[in-house]
């Protein structure tokens, strides 16, 4: 087993800087937070960058039995976690006067937890508001009440797919846009995981680049036609 | 309301056992109280006030439900 650190702006980033000096796809790693980073208040104070330890496997177990025989153990471990996890958010709306259901299961190594029941707009909230409020809540107690970081994502009525798909359709729009009158073209405000969204979107266009512009709350994404040169 | 809150604070804190919730209807708005141990503080307020913030999102869209507005104030 080795074990690299990495710092990016937030996990996702220091993720994908991982993958990328690595040479390693996701699955491959095991990943801990040990920083989660924040953006701090709009970005203007108190910012700090997201840490995590990756842990690869040394080349000889690397092969696909090893590594499913390694999971074994720790199998059981993963479940009574995601448990644990999937009470604390179906103890909170139990509080909240809806019916609610939650299931859980586990992707990439996080946990995705879907919240189902009447009024679930009021769940999500504006732009994801109330879902993101749940969400950081739910992973700081189960980052507090556990011994091993965890990951929680927390969705409704597949409103985080929703966006994806939403935003990478306007990625493309505005990529399209791009390309066509040659100058760049910018988005509208969006948080770091959209923003991720928006530059992977466009990352296999071999004609145009992807830049953040801008500070904190009002942070942008440029999309830049590129000189064919 | 007030277990809504009781419950999250609880989860967050050192001391669970010195969570005090305490909530004062009116008509329209309630305004719920959460007192914890000193050293607790921080914790159900959050850097910049992140997990405060969270907790009174969560406590609106509650609200909501009920046709109601609700206040979450830390008492120091």
């Amino acid at each position: 087993m080795r074990t690299y650190e990495f710092e990016g702006k937030t996990t996702e980033n220091a993720i994908e800087e991982a993958c990328r000096t690595l040479n390693l796809s996701r699955d491959e790693m095991e990943v801990e937070v040990i920083e989660p980073g924040s953006a701090g208040i709009f970005g203007l104070v108190g910012g700090r960058k997201a840490k995590i330890r990756v842990s690869v496997p040394d080349e000889e177990e690397s092969s696909p039995e090893t590594v499913l025989a390694g999971a074994g153990p720790s199998a059981e471990a993963e479940t009574e976690e995601m448990e644990f996890v999937r009470d604390v958010l179906q103890n909170i709306l139990d509080r909240i006067p809806m019916k609610t259901s939650v299931t859980a299961e586990r992707v990439d190594g996080r946990i995705s937890l879907n919240i189902e029941g009447d009024s679930s707009g009021l769940l999500i909230g504006r732009k994801g508001k109330t879902l993101d409020a749940l969400q950081f809540i739910v992973n700081k107690i189960a980052n507090k009440a556990l011994e091993k970081k965890v990951h929680v994502i927390i969705d409704s009525e597949n409103y985080r797919q929703r966006r994806k798909d939403s935003l990478i359709q306007l990625a493309l729009r505005l990529g399209e846009k791009a390309r066509r009158i040659q100058k760049p073209v910018t988005t509208g405000p969006l948080n770091p995981h959209d923003r991720r969204i928006v530059h992977l979107a466009l990352r296999d266009e071999p004609d145009l680049d992807t830049r953040s512009r801008g500070e904190g709350i009002m942070k942008r994404v440029v999309i830049l036609p590129r000189r064919s040169s | 309301m007030k277990d809504l809150i009781a419950y999250i604070a609880k989860a967050l804190v050192d001391k669970p056992e010195e969570v005090i919730v305490t909530e004062i209807e009116g008509e329209q708005t309630s305004v719920i109280e959460l007192k914890v141990a000193k050293e607790d503080l921080g914790k159900v307020i959050g850097k910049q006030g992140r997990t405060a913030r969270a907790m009174r999102t969560i406590l609106s869209a509650a609200s909501t439900k009920i046709n109601k507005r609700s206040v979450l104030e830390i008492i120091e």
